[in-house]
């Protein structure tokens, strides 16, 4: 008798901690519950991308509003970085080893990023949807880090093909911002105008904290550039073409998506932006609208921007958010994430999240077509989530009119 | 010889705005002895408190920029009377301390208040008009800096020259406990001080505001301007105004005929030199303190 009871008590026993174990058994997940991190800067210089992280949570709240995920919220735990790598990586590991986060998504800019990029591979954390377009993070190839964001080499490699092969330009140059992000277009240029046995008529770097671009221009004046490709900020980009019409230069301005939201470009430069080719890689689609025909970011079409506008938006973004393309690329690099999370079900662990978000292929996000394959160390695309941008044209009304189709970019390994 | 010019005239044309950020620096460290890191933001909180007049109430210029300036005079006698002024018997080393500190809440409170995102602010003439010399630029906005720096060299000149309160600040700043006992208030002296020195930095920031209004907007002004300050003396008001113009053309120059790369650093690069041979700079009287 004592010993069935015992029998009884220790299957009780192993039922009772089984269940406990299986509730708690994968680290920021709980019955009700998935903890996600980002980062982002909400004060210091890069503040205005700062969005990005806002437009996630609205995103996310909204998921847990229709119900959340299999039955669990997402707890979305942000915070702000100020665009300074120590910080960054201070706040991932307090947020990680205090909380535990499941996963991590997004996270804006290179650097920051790089901080913590070898802490979380090695504690297999998956981190899906870097907000920079960087080689890093997919050369080499991560098994849990998912890129989302199409490289800056993309931008370049199209803009200069329409320059030279469809407006017929043959002496273009460059303002590149002088970190990552600009000498990944000065690259791309490079090797681009090289198909077409061109060079760089000019090609001049821009200091974060440079606000005098009168030297620029008239270098950019001296060489005569017909077009000029402007892998820098918005701040920079406003005052380089400001420089430029005081100075009486006007060539074809061309930039890229980190300028790509035309109503906020038009404030910033006084309207000085219409007419400026960016490229763009999602939040409409280019298809859709066809060749020529104009598209408002104010008035979406897309219909996943149409119900993040009206249950997103609306709902939970701060009364003085603007209503912006950061703000909803937020929303747009974790899409393929969330889709994963729904796609594994209630039994959720990294692994299998990893595993389904290698099935992902031709995913249509608000980002774009997004696709991904199983895991080789030798194998950069396997990571690179989504190749495609298109162009656009800032129009003197805010809005943008649709110069190409989806064009898909080719990767350029980075030189070690 | 076009591009030379060119060169130093757009100098100048930047120099005017860093010459207008030493001159508040200057009086500041006349009256208070300290290199005030909060210039900048004694700016900014102004410039973001007229693009609220203009854009949000549609307030016109010739109320909001005048409203600007006044309360950049009661901001910063509000910051001498209710922060620096409570500092006990505070070192140069505390009292720039006390500075960065309010640098950070000004910034702070303005990132809050008005949120990171970069706008544009209305402005009388447009940013990206030109003036064209034969074949030598300048934009409106540069030309009317460099009249305005101008102008307000020349009253301060007079201020301090000829009018009461203006000697009275002279008199404190060469010797405050002489100056008590000859009846001046240094205290409100000194408050009165950091209160026309945000204001000076104030017109300097509306100046540059036509262009870009964001939050870090004067952090390069503003070193630019201490540098300028330091080159031509800190204790110097022309040489603030001569260092500032210096820094601008060498800035340029630089940028045009070595590397554009490393334009922003040689302002730095001539403070290291300046203090090298002339610790005083260049238009003060070298500073011996009798103990």
């Amino acid at each position: 008798m004592k010993r069935n009871l015992l029998l009884v008590l220790a299957v009780m026993m192993v039922a009772v901690f089984g269940l406990c174990f299986n509730a708690t058994a994968e680290e920021g997940v709980t019955d009700t519950e998935i903890h996600i991190g980002q980062w982002g800067p909400q004060t210091g210089p890069a503040a205005p991308w700062g969005a990005v992280a806002r437009g996630t949570d609205a995103y996310f709240k909204m998921i847990n509003a229709d119900g959340g995920i299999h039955g669990r919220k997402i707890v979305h735990h942000y915070f702000d970085d100020g665009y300074n790598p120590a910080k960054t990586k201070a706040g991932v590991k307090q947020l990680q080893e205090e909380i535990g986060m499941f996963a991590w998504v997004s996270g804006v800019g290179t650097a920051p990023g790089l901080a913590v990029k070898d802490y979380l591979m090695d504690k297999k954390i998956p981190w899906i949807g870097p907000s920079a377009g960087s080689r890093h993070w997919i050369q080499p190839p991560n098994k849990y880090l998912f890129n989302t964001y199409p490289l800056y080499l993309g931008d370049a490699q199209l803009l200069v093909r329409y320059a030279v092969n469809t407006l017929g330009f043959k002496r273009i140059a460059i303002a590149y911002q002088n970190d990552d992000y600009g000498k990944q277009g000065l690259e791309g240029a490079q090797k681009q105008l090289a198909k077409s046995g061109l060079k760089l008529v000019s090609e001049l770097p821009v200091n974060v904290a440079d606000t005098d671009m009168k030297p620029h221009i008239m270098k950019f004046k001296k060489s005569k550039a017909e077009a000029i490709l402007l892998f820098v900020g918005p701040g920079h980009v406003a005052r380089l073409q400001g420089t430029a019409k005081a100075m009486q230069f006007a060539p074809q301005w061309m930039s890229t998506t980190t300028c790509g939201d035309h109503p906020l470009m038009m404030a910033i430069t006084k309207g000085l932006y219409a007419g400026t080719i960016s490229a763009a890689f999602g939040l409409m689609d280019p298809s859709a609208v066809g060749l020529g025909n104009k598209a408002d970011f104010m008035k979406p079409t897309l219909p996943s921007m149409v119900k993040f506008k009206k249950d997103g938006y609306d709902k939970f973004a701060a009364k003085e958010e603007r209503w912006g393309s950061t703000f909803c690329a937020g929303m747009g690099y974790v899409e393929p994430f969330v889709e994963a999370l729904k796609r594994v079900g209630r039994d959720l662990t990294r692994e299998k999240l990893v595993a389904e978000m290698e099935k992902i292929q031709n995913f249509h996000s608000s980002m774009g077509t997004v696709s991904f394959k199983p895991f080789d160390a030798n194998d950069p695309l396997c990571r690179i989530g989504q190749q495609e941008v298109f162009l656009l044209r800032a129009e003197a009304d805010g809005t943008s009119t649709i110069l190409t189709d989806w064009f898909k970019t080719e990767f350029i390994p980075m030189d070690h | 010889m076009v591009d030379f010019l060119q060169m130093v005239l757009s100098g100048i044309a930047v120099g005017s705005s860093y010459a207008l950020m030493g001159l508040g620096m200057v009086l500041i460290y006349k009256a208070s002895e300290v290199p005030n890191f909060v210039q900048g933001e004694m700016a900014l909180l102004p410039i973001f408190i007229a693009f609220m007049l203009l854009s949000t109430y549609g307030v016109p210029y010739y109320i909001a920029f005048p409203a600007t300036l006044i309360f950049a005079l009661l901001l910063g006698c509000f910051l001498e009377f209710a922060i620096l002024r409570r500092a006990k018997e505070p070192n140069v080393l505390g009292l720039i301390i006390i500075t960065i500190g309010m640098e950070m809440m000004l910034l702070g409170f303005v990132s809050w208040k008005f949120g990171a995102d970069q706008r544009a602010m209305p402005f009388p003439i447009s940013a990206y008009d030109s003036i064209v010399i034969g074949d030598l630029f300048i934009s409106t906005l540069d030309m009317l800096t460099l009249v305005v720096a101008l102008v307000i060299m020349l009253i301060l000149f007079l201020f301090f020259r000829f009018s009461k309160i203006g000697v009275a600040m002279k008199a404190t700043q060469q010797n405050e406990n002489a100056a008590a006992l000859m009846g001046i208030k240094t205290k409100q002296i000194r408050m009165v001080t950091w209160g026309i020195s945000s204001m000076v930095g104030s017109v300097a920031g509306l100046l540059i505001a036509p262009v870009l209004v964001e939050p870090y907007m004067m952090w390069d002004p503003m070193l630019k301007g201490f540098a300028g300050a330091v080159v031509g003396g800190m204790t110097s008001l022309p040489g603030a105004v001569f260092g500032a113009y210096i820094i601008g053309i060498v800035e340029h120059l630089f940028g045009g005929y070595v590397s554009i790369e490393f334009k922003s650093v040689v302002a730095f690069a001539i403070i290291v030199l300046v203090l090298c041979i002339k610790p005083s700079g260049l238009f003060a009287r070298h500073y011996v303190k009798k103990v």
